[in-house]
C-alpha cells in the first residue's frame, strides 16, 4: 500500500493595513487620531501612497498612487512618511510570535508570513487549524497591538487566497480567519475569478477573458482537451493546476535572496545630468555603506529612474567579481544612469540604486588576462572602509566624496 | 511597385530578414522591412544599425519600386495567409495593399528614403570561404564571448584570416575557446577581425553549409554574401588581448575522461554548488577524480569518476558551469584536460579527434582568497 502523504497545514498571516497601523502606533496623537491617513509621502504631494487607511480608501485612494492624486481624491487627509524602522521592528515582533506557534515560518513580505503547522497535530491535541489561527491572531494583537488576518489550507496558494476572504470589512462578516478544509479546495476556488489568483496578472486576465475564461468555474467546467485548444498545452496544464489550488511549493524559512537599495524622490524634478550624477553618488554611498555594514559584496548593480510622467525604468549590470567600494559601484551605476538617460532624457522625479547578487567574498574567479584593470582595487576597498570608520566615529556627514556636484 | 509572389517565397524571405529587426527601437523605420524590386524578383532588407540582412527571393515584378513596411505585422500576415499567390502593390510612398485569395490588407509604411543606407563594401577584394567551414568555427567558439559591457572588445569573436589558415577565438576573460582550420589560399590579404557574435549567428543560420561566401571589409564593417543573401555587420575596434600568451605551454598534469560521465557528475554537483559562483572542487589522483562541493546554508556533496590521470595529486576549484559549457562543445567521446597548478589555466581538448581542425579551450580556476 502506498504511504499516505500527510495533509499539509499551511497558514498565511497578513497584517491588516500594516503601514497605517504602525504609523498610528508610532504617532498616537497625530496619525493615531487621523481617520483619513496616507502613509508614504509628504503633504507637498511628492512620493507615492504606500498604504492608506480604510477611510481614505473609500475615497478611491489606492496603494502605489501618486501622493498628489491621492490628495486630490481625499483632500484634508493626513500624510506621514513610512515609519520604516518601526515597520521592520513590528515585522520581527510578529514573526517571533508566529514562531512560537509553528515550526517553520517564512516571511513573504514586510507584512505577510507563511507558517507550516505540518506535524504539530499531536502538540495541539487535535485542535483545528481554525482554532490555532484564532489563538495566533489573539496573541499577535495582544503582544504587538497589530491585527492580522489568517488564511489556511493545504497549500500556500489556498492559504493566500483564503486570507483575502478572512479580512474583516464592512461588507462582509469575516472574523479574521478563514480555513479551507482539506477536500473542499475546489468548492472554495469556484468562488473566485481568475484575476484573484496570484500569477494571473492583468495581461493574462485579458488574454484569458478573450477566450471566454473569466471565473475559476469557466476553467473547471472545461475538459482538458478543450482547455488545450483555448490556451495551448503549456498554459492549460499550469492553469488547470492553479484553479484547483494545487501548489507544491513549501514554506521555506530561509530568508529570501536579499538586495540592498536606496532611492530618493526629489523635492523637485531633476533634469540636469550632473545633478543626477551627484544624487547617484550619494545613493551609491549609502547603499554601499549598508552593504559593507552587512559584510557583503554585490555582483549586480541596478539603477532605477522614475521620469516626471511616472514612467519607471531600470537597468542592471552583473559583473564577474563582487564589488563593495563606493567608487567601483559608482562607476557601474553611472554607466547605467547614462544608458537610461540616453534612452529617454526627461526630468526625473526619483532615482534609486539596488545592490544584489551577494557572492562569497572569499571565492575569487581567476582571470586569464592579468593586465585587465579590475573594476575594484584593494585601494578602493581601503578608502571605503576608512570612510565607514570615520563616519562611525564622527557621523555620516563627517566625510563626503569630493565630486558630489 | 507591383509584384506577385508565392506565399512560401514571401515567408522564406521574411524569415531570413526578421532576426535582424530590433524588438525595440527609437528610430521607427528600423521596425520596418525594406522591400525593393530587383532583376530576379524582390529584395527584402532589415537592420538594427549593427547588423543588416538582405535577401532576394523570386517574384513576378510588374512595376518596379521600393517601400518599407512594419516587419512584424507583415510576417504575421504572411504566416496566416491562405495558400494562394500574394499580390503586393504600393499605393503612394507610405502604403501597400496585399491581396491573397479573398483576403485584402492595406498596411501603412514609411518611404524608402528613410531606411538607412547599407555600409559600402567593395567585394572586388574579397575572401572566398566555404560557409560550412565558417559555421564550424562559429559554433565551437562564439559561446565563449563576454556578455559584459565593461570590455567591449571581449563582446566580439576574434577572426584571424591568414593565407592558408583561419582561426576564431572568443573569451570572457575567465574561459576561452579557440579553433583553427586550414583553408585554400584565398588571395586576399591577412586580417584580424573582431566580429559581434550576433552577426556570426546570422551567418550560421542563413547560408547553406556547402555555399561559397564572398567576404569583404569596408572601413569598419564586414560584408558576407552569397548569390541571394548578404549580411553586413559592424566590426568591433581595438586590439584583442594577447590570447596566445595565456595558452599554457608547460602543463604537465594530464587527465583523460569520458565526456558523458564527467558531464553527468558535474551536473549532479552543480545542484549543490552556489548559484553565485558555481564553485566545485576537483581532486585528481591516479585513476580517480573526486568531486566535492560545499555551500553554506545548503549542504554538501561528493562524487567520484574513474579516469586516466598522470601527474602529482592536484586539488583545484572551478566554476562548474564553465566546465559544463566547454564539454557541451567538445566533439569527441573523450576529453583531455591538462593542468599545471591550482591557480593556473587548465586546457580542455578533444581526445582522439580525427579532423583537420584543431580545437582548444582554456578555463581559469576559482581561488580561495585568504
Amino acid at each position: 500500500m502506498p504511504e499516505q502523504t500527510p495533509v499539509r497545514r499551511i497558514l498565511l498571516i497578513d497584517a491588516d493595513a500594516f503601514f497605517v497601523a504602525v504609523a498610528r502606533l508610532v504617532d498616537p496623537e497625530g496619525a493615531g487620531r487621523a481617520p483619513l491617513l496616507l502613509v508614504g509621502g509628504t503633504a507637498e504631494g511628492r512620493g507615492v501612497v504606500c498604504s492608506a487607511s480604510y477611510e481614505a480608501r473609500q475615497h478611491g485612494v489606492r496603494s502605489a498612487m501618486p501622493m498628489s492624486r491621492a490628495l486630490r481624491l481625499c483632500p484634508g487627509a493626513t500624510c506621514v512618511p513610512v515609519p520604516g524602522k518601526a515597520c521592520r521592528q513590528k515585522h520581527k515582533e510578529i514573526r517571533a510570535v508566529l514562531e512560537r506557534f509553528a515550526p517553520v515560518v517564512q516571511s513573504a513580505s514586510i507584512d505577510e508570513w507563511y507558517a507550516d503547522l505540518g506535524g504539530t497535530e499531536s502538540i495541539y491535541a487535535g485542535a483545528s487549524l481554525q482554532t490555532i489561527a484564532h489563538r495566533m491572531r489573539d496573541v499577535v494583537l495582544e503582544e504587538t497591538k497589530l491585527r492580522v488576518s489568517i488564511g489556511g489550507g493545504t497549500s500556500k496558494l489556498i492559504a493566500k487566497l483564503a486570507a483575502e476572504g478572512a479580512k474583516p470589512r464592512p461588507e462582509n462578516d469575516a472574523d479574521g480567519v478563514r480555513v479551507v478544509e482539506p477536500g473542499s479546495e475546489i468548492a472554495f476556488m469556484r468562488e473566485l475569478v481568475l484575476a484573484d489568483i496570484p500569477g494571473i496578472g492583468p495581461k493574462t486576465t485579458a488574454r484569458l477573458a478573450e477566450r471566454g475564461l473569466r471565473s475559476v468555474s469557466d476553467v473547471l467546467d472545461r475538459d482538458e482537451a478543450a482547455l488545450v485548444r483555448l490556451v495551448g498545452p503549456g498554459d492549460a496544464g499550469w492553469l488547470g493546476r492553479r484553479v484547483r489550488g494545487v501548489d507544491e511549493s513549501v514554506v521555506d524559512d530561509r530568508e529570501p535572496a536579499r538586495s540592498i537599495s536606496r532611492d530618493e524622490t526629489f523635492p523637485t524634478d531633476i533634469h540636469d545630468d550632473l545633478l543626477l550624477e551627484g544624487e547617484l553618488t550619494e545613493l551609491v554611498g549609502r547603499a554601499a555603506g549598508d552593504l559593507r555594514g552587512a559584510d557583503l559584496r554585490a555582483r549586480t548593480v541596478t539603477v532605477r529612474i522614475r521620469d516626471k510622467d511616472f514612467t519607471t525604468r531600470q537597468a542592471s549590470r552583473t559583473v564577474d567579481d563582487p564589488l563593495e567600494s563606493d567608487r567601483a559601484i559608482f562607476v557601474v551605476a553611472r554607466d547605467l544612469l547614462h544608458k537610461l538617460r540616453r534612452a529617454r532624457r526627461v526630468p526625473a522625479r526619483l532615482l534609486g540604486v539596488a545592490l544584489s547578487g551577494f557572492g562569497d567574498p572569499l571565492i575569487r574567479q581567476l582571470s586569464l588576462f592579468d593586465a585587465s584593470r579590475p573594476l575594484e582595487t584593494e585601494r578602493d576597498r581601503i578608502v571605503s572602509r576608512t570612510m565607514d570608520a570615520v563616519r562611525k566615529k564622527f557621523g555620516r556627514d563627517a566625510i563626503a566624496p569630493g565630486r558630489k556636484h | 511597385m507591383r509584384f506577385t509572389i508565392s506565399r512560401e517565397k514571401l515567408q522564406e524571405g521574411l524569415a531570413a530578414v526578421a532576426a535582424s529587426i530590433p524588438a525595440k527601437t527609437t528610430l521607427p523605420v528600423l521596425a520596418n522591412i525594406l522591400i525593393e524590386t530587383s532583376d530576379k524578383g524582390i529584395r527584402l532588407s532589415g537592420t538594427d544599425l549593427d547588423i543588416a540582412v538582405s535577401t532576394e527571393v523570386a517574384a513576378d515584378v510588374e512595376t518596379v519600386g521600393a517601400i518599407t513596411v512594419p516587419a512584424k505585422k507583415l510576417s504575421e500576415i504572411a504566416r496566416e495567409l491562405p495558400p494562394s499567390p500574394v499580390k503586393i502593390a504600393a499605393s503612394g510612398e507610405q502604403r501597400i495593399t496585399l491581396d491573397c485569395g479573398r483576403s485584402h490588407f492595406k498596411i501603412l509604411g514609411l518611404p524608402r528614403d528613410e531606411f538607412p543606407a547599407f555600409p559600402s563594401i567593395r567585394f572586388s577584394e574579397s575572401w572566398r570561404i566555404r560557409s560550412g567551414d565558417l559555421q564550424k568555427l562559429i559554433s565551437h567558439t562564439s559561446f565563449a564571448v563576454s556578455t559584459e559591457e565593461s570590455r567591449p572588445i571581449l563582446n566580439g569573436v576574434l577572426w584571424e584570416l591568414k593565407p592558408d589558415v583561419m582561426r576564431m577565438v572568443a573569451t570572457n576573460g575567465h574561459r576561452l575557446a579557440k579553433m583553427e582550420l586550414p583553408i585554400k589560399a584565398t588571395g586576399a590579404p591577412s586580417a584580424d577581425l573582431i566580429v559581434p557574435p550576433k552577426a556570426l549567428e546570422q551567418i550560421r543560420r542563413l547560408f547553406p553549409a556547402d555555399e561559397e561566401l564572398e567576404i569583404a571589409r569596408g572601413e569598419n564593417h564586414l560584408g558576407f554574401r552569397s548569390p541571394f543573401t548578404a549580411v553586413y555587420t559592424r566590426l568591433i575596434e581595438g586590439p584583442y588581448p594577447p590570447y596566445d600568451q595565456v595558452i599554457p605551454k608547460d602543463n604537465d598534469r594530464v587527465a583523460i575522461a569520458d565526456k558523458v560521465a564527467l558531464t553527468s557528475a558535474l551536473k549532479r554537483m552543480s545542484v549543490i554548488a552556489s548559484d553565485q559562483t558555481h564553485r566545485i572542487r576537483l581532486s585528481f589522483n591516479s585513476g580517480m577524480l573526486r568531486f566535492s562541493v560545499q555551500t553554506p546554508d545548503l549542504g554538501e556533496a561528493t562524487d567520484e569518476l574513474a579516469l586516466r590521470y598522470t601527474g602529482d595529486q592536484l586539488d583545484i576549484g572551478f566554476n562548474a558551469s564553465y566546465l559544463l559549457e566547454i564539454l557541451r562543445y567538445m566533439p569527441t567521446d573523450e576529453v583531455r584536460f591538462t593542468f599545471k597548478a591550482p591557480e593556473r589555466a587548465a586546457t580542455v581538448q578533444p581526445e582522439g579527434w580525427n579532423d583537420s581542425a584543431t580545437y582548444l579551450c582554456l578555463v581559469m580556476p576559482l581561488r580561495l582568497v585568504d
